[in-house]
């Protein structure tokens, strides 16, 4: 079954990225109907109403998507269409890949330019809707969304786990060097780095600051890469860990008082911000929903938060980060890198969260160890990665629940790549001040 | 700092990736301190501001104390199942009046009387 999967999954990307790069080498996107149609009929001078009406048909069939369409459009209309076949029959992050997937067709209609009807047409209304992913608006509403979701009992209970978090950072930074190694530059690598932190708005947000003509390959690649979490991570689990590691019950969480709870958006806020102002926009908002959620007096606004709000700017997020990806912009050798550097990034990060757990287990006795799966929950991809810890901890011992434990390191790693992004931004800017000189 | 190429090499990308790697350690594990410290001293401190009241209650000549702040999970569960027993459901005594509700029911041309009665004679 799971092979099966691994084989639809992959054979359809493989099938894509070929046609993608027989596209590209052949230069097929060249001349469309359209443009021979429009030429006849800038030649022909209209005389009398036969010709009138001809060059008129004409011009209508030049504006029509048949006519306008190129090889990289119908690829990517077919990447589109793959994604909502992915949420739809393995229900990949549906919430996501269904607009993103919408958004990848409706930005892949061919048109004519010049009439505003692209995204990336000034005055659109694509280019409006546009306009929260390009300034980065959407990303820490997503997150004050996220944070009056969240639930930091666990990571309050067990602090300790915040470590696993900032782990799997390792493969954001990684990815940083490999990405300059391939010869992007700081910003551009910056961008794709954060790819490693699964985190699509941390990831929307870095790159729409530092390297915006990337964007849409990078938030693509990340929300991908989060929806494929079931598939890339389960085997680095397996090869990471050894069954008897696997089997580790961890003892159940203290109880977390209501206190404590108050004080850890509060605190969190503070402290981190204070060490990486850059992630302000970010940690800000993820601090301030979780106190909506904590304070017991905000219902309301946090309801709203995590429900009618969030779900509003997912559904403006998805169409508008999938239509920017109209394949004349997109289709580029950097975005295929980027996509190689993300599955590198995602494979790292899991990789460095559980090699820190199984380094933690070294220094904690007895009872205390932590079971190593719960290490590649440090990448942030909220709640995927916890659950995919989850059913890895229940193949090992089919009563051995991993989840409360996993969504520890798993919130962890959302500050953790909030942090990572605030800190490249600042570098990134002190090196342009350097640069500038 | 917008489409700017900065041409910066390895070296540069290192010193950010081991800095930054540190960061976010340094981070999350002041996070972690604080919290850990936390664990001790939330409940030293809110002990200290709002001291425990006593609760004496006198019965036959024998003083219960009860430290109404700390008051444990298998008392409070108990409390709470008797609120609502006594609230919801134990119905010690049972009502002996028997009441007959007199039934109203909708009038209707179905079931009229003066439509069988004239039945034939109304035309229509």
């Amino acid at each position: 079954m799971n092979m099966k999967r691994l084989f639809i999954v992959f054979g359809a990307i493989a099938t894509i990225m070929i046609s993608w790069a027989a596209a590209s080498a052949a230069g097929l996107s060249n001349q469309t109907i359209g443009e021979v149609t429009q030429a006849a009929v800038a030649t022909g001078a209209p005389q009398d109403f036969n010709a009138l009406a001809m060059n008129g048909l004409m011009n209508f069939l030049s504006m029509t998507g048949f006519a306008n369409l190129t090889l990289p459009n119908f690829v990517m209309i077919c990447v589109g269409l793959l994604f909502i076949f992915l949420a739809i029959k393995f229900d990949y992050e549906p919430l996501l890949l269904i607009p993103i997937g919408a958004g990848v067709i409706i930005g892949n209609i061919p048109f004519v330019a010049g009439n505003q009807i692209g995204i990336y047409e000034e005055g659109s209304v694509l280019s409006y809707l546009y306009f929260g992913v390009e300034k980065g608006i959407y990303p820490p509403l997503i997150f004050l969304g996220i944070g009056a979701m969240t639930d930091f009992t666990s990571l309050i209970a067990n602090p300790k786990l915040m470590l696993l978090g900032a782990a799997a950072q390792v493969g954001v930074f990684l990815t940083f060097i490999g990405a300059i190694s391939l010869g992007f530059d700081l910003n551009e690598a910056a961008a794709i780095g954060i790819i490693g932190g699964a985190d699509g708005p941390t990831a929307i947000f870095l790159s729409s600051k530092s390297a915006p003509h990337l964007l849409g390959a990078i938030a693509i690649a990340a929300y991908s890469y989060m929806a494929l979490v079931p598939v890339i991570q389960p085997p680095i689990m397996r090869l990471m860990t050894t069954p008897e590691e696997r089997k580790i019950r961890m003892k159940p969480p203290r109880t977390v008082t209501k206190t404590e709870k108050i004080l850890f958006p509060l605190v969190g806020l503070i402290l981190t911000t204070f060490i990486s102002p850059s992630a302000l926009p970010l940690l800000g908002m993820l601090f301030f929903g979780n106190l909506l959620k904590e304070s017991g007096h905000t219902e309301r606004l946090a309801n709203t938060a995590r429900t009618s709000m969030i779900d509003i700017i997912t559904i403006l997020l998805g169409v508008t980060v999938g239509a920017s990806t109209q394949a004349s912009v997109f289709i580029t050798t950097s975005s295929l890198k980027i996509f190689a550097l993300g599955a590198v990034a995602f494979a790292i990060a899991t990789f460095s969260g559980l090699a820190f757990a199984k380094m933690m287990n070294l220094f904690l006795k007895g009872d205390n160890k932590i079971n190593p799966l719960i290490g590649a929950a440090g990448v942030s991809a909220v709640p995927d990665s916890a659950r995919v810890v989850q059913q890895e901890g229940l193949k090992a011992d089919s009563n051995n629940h991993l989840l409360m434990h996993a969504m520890a390191p798993n919130v962890a790693g959302v500050i953790g790549s909030a942090v990572a992004a605030g800190i490249l931004i600042s570098f990134l800017s002190y090196f342009q001040q350097v640069g500038g000189m | 700092m917008e489409n700017q190429v900065t041409q910066f090499g390895l070296t540069e990308g290192l010193v950010i990736t081991l800095v930054g790697v540190g960061l976010v350690f340094f981070t999350l594990t002041l996070l972690f301190l604080l919290f850990i410290s936390f664990t001790y001293l939330v409940p030293i401190v809110m002990n200290k501001i709002n001291k425990p009241k006593q609760i004496v209650i006198k019965k036959d000549d024998e003083e219960l104390v009860i430290n109404a702040t700390k008051v444990s999970g298998e008392v409070n569960a108990a409390i709470a199942a008797a609120v609502y027993h006594y609230m919801a459901e134990a119905h010690d005594e049972e009502s002996t009046i028997l009441t007959i509700q007199k039934v109203k029911k909708a009038y209707s041309p179905w079931s009229s009387k003066i439509y069988s009665v004239h039945g034939s004679q109304l035309n229509r």
